[in-house]
């Protein structure tokens, strides 16, 4: 039996030396030994703290991808540390692996990132940190050679790679790649610019809270249209739409606290069931006739959000 | 919607006229029900002989007279140096007009001041509910409100501005049910749309662009140059 040793630098954690010996009495001194010289209780702590935060459906399945992503980056450090640094060298063969391993990283990034809500303010926050650190450079030591478009050392996420984390996120949100393009432009970061930290994050929490957004506009064009008489009525779906885009404007940015809560106030008053009914009642009698479909509806809401997103600059 | 409109107005001209036949004016509402507060009693105990007077006991008992038959809603007063109330009411039930009144005890010894020596709650307004009462204050016909002041460290003590309220009268049924069914047998419900969920949801997405908002108040900029695609050449920097 061979020995096998398994070595990674010290990246990101505990290190995996995994040395077997010859069978011997298992004894209990033995076996714990073993177990801390092999780091297994910080895996296993690691991993149990991932899974508390993240609360997955499934959790075969999340320890699973866990582990799988932790021994991608153990391979992947370990295949950069043996590799000299490539300066020159532009053979297709690498570019190929670059791309692979650029899409391996989107990947693990775009698993970190489902991993919390974005309503648990600090688990997202950190999740959102551990997906920037792996998509900026490779490693946090900026290893040199690594010609992938990265922009300067120390810089950013690449343009190219930020946008794609976008779009992969509202399209695993259930938006449709239509719905959320005019939120990407908005959001959009060319491919040669570095982006920093408070952009990405920025834009990873816009998309996430976008695909909530949509999701409950579909569920509340269900609501409005009545079971059994097909598509909503248009006066319906205008007025409860103009409703909430009043209420948007008269939430729009207050520069002192008290304003700002006058301003919120306002806007709730705007959306109270008892507004409402008389704003429908009032679209019934006057409104336009015809109905609106489940499209148009979901496109009126999302162009209200996007209204409201600054464009990067 | 004129149905709706309709039949508001016709509810409320026959609550008016219901109103008017109870009997029942506003100022009982906002005022009180009229009632005569006989002077205040106070206990003494030794003084078997009516020229010496006894200890004070600390004890005052003050009657109030209600018109009869009254149903009770609540009692207010303001606290003059009372450290515990009681109350008793003389009660005659509805179906035994002839039956003599009966006393019974509505609340005991509610404390109105958390020490009968210090001044807390000493001159505090309270009010008696029906639902704290022991017994229904049903056809109520007189009420004693028992006071207590064990400390000797008040000349005196009473409770000021007592008054009685009553239970309003629940609106006649029959004639407004029968036009209500009647109504809504000519024009039927429509649209049983369920405004609360959909406001609810609403303000959820209202919430949800609000959290984008915020979030970017703080979030930092990438740093371009270009204004619409262009170089601004103010921007240009000469060195």
């Amino acid at each position: 039996m061979a020995d096998r040793e398994k070595r990674r630098s010290a990246g990101s954690g505990s290190c995996l030396a995994a040395t077997v010996a010859e069978p011997g009495p298992a004894t209990k001194g033995s076996d714990r030994e073993f177990l801390s010289q092999a780091g297994v209780g910080e895996l296993l702590r690691g991993a149990l703290l991932k899974m508390v935060e993240a609360r997955p459906d499934d959790p075969v399945g999340f320890l699973a991808d866990h582990f799988g992503s932790l021994a991608a980056a153990v391979v992947e450090s370990g295949s950069e540390d043996l590799k000299e640094p490539r300066l020159s060298d532009g053979s297709s063969g690498d570019e190929g692996a670059r791309g692979a391993r650029a899409q391996q990283r989107l990947n693990r990034a775009l698993w970190h990132l489902r991993l919390a809500h974005h309503s648990q303010r600090s688990a997202f926050g950190n999740n959102v940190r551990v997906a920037y650190d792996l998509l900026s450079l490779t490693g946090p030591f900026g290893h040199a050679g690594d010609s992938s478009p990265a922009g300067a050392p120390g810089g950013g996420v690449s343009g190219a790679l930020y946008t794609q984390t976008l779009r992969c996120l509202c399209g695993e949100g259930g938006v449709p790649a239509s719905t959320s393009a005019p939120l990407l432009c908005r959001l959009h970061c060319h491919d040669h610019e570095a982006v920093p930290y408070g952009v990405f994050r920025h834009g990873v929490l816009t998309c996430a809270v976008f695909s909530d957004y949509i999701r409950q506009a579909q569920r509340l064009y269900a609501q409005v249209c009545q079971p059994d008489e097909g598509p909503a009525s248009r006066a319906a779906c205008l007025a409860v739409l103009g409703a909430l885009r009043e209420a948007l404007e008269t939430s729009r940015d207050a520069d002192s606290p008290s304003v700002k809560a006058l301003r919120r106030l306002e806007a709730s008053a705007k959306m109270s069931p008892h507004q409402l009914a008389r704003v429908m009642t009032e679209a019934q009698a006057r409104g336009p006739a015809g109905h609106m479909d489940a499209k148009e509806f979901e496109n009126a809401a999302a162009e209200l959000f996007i209204a409201r997103v600054k464009v990067v600059s | 919607m004129c149905t709706c409109h309709t039949f508001i107005f016709l509810c409320y001209y026959e609550y008016n006229c219901d109103r008017e036949q109870s009997k029942m004016s506003a100022d009982d509402v906002t005022k009180g029900v009229a009632c005569t507060l006989k002077p205040p009693v106070f206990l003494h105990f030794g003084g078997g002989d009516s020229k010496t007077q006894g200890c004070c006991s600390g004890v005052c008992v003050i009657d109030v007279a209600l018109p009869p038959g009254k149903t009770i809603e609540t009692i207010t007063f303001k606290n003059f140096y009372t450290a515990l109330v009681s109350v008793r009411l003389q009660r005659r039930s509805p179906g035994q007009e002839g039956a003599a009144a009966k006393w019974c005890t509505a609340l005991r010894d509610r404390p109105l001041m958390t020490n009968p020596h210090t001044e807390a709650g000493a001159q505090d307004y309270y009010s008696i509910d029906r639902k704290q009462m022991q017994v229904e204050p049903d056809g109520v016909s007189s009420i004693r409100l028992i006071l207590k002041q064990p400390s000797s460290a008040w000349l005196t003590f009473s409770v000021q501005d007592v008054r009685i309220f009553p239970r309003m009268q629940p609106v006649r049924k029959g004639r407004i049910d029968e036009l209500s069914d009647w109504l809504l047998l000519v024009f039927p419900p429509q649209d049983p749309l369920d405004v609360a969920s959909v406001s609810c949801r609403l303000q959820q997405m209202w919430a949800l662009s609000q959290v984008m908002q915020s979030s970017q108040s703080h979030a930092a900029s990438v740093g371009r140059f270009d204004v619409d695609g262009c170089y601004d050449i103010n921007l240009l920097s000469l060195t």
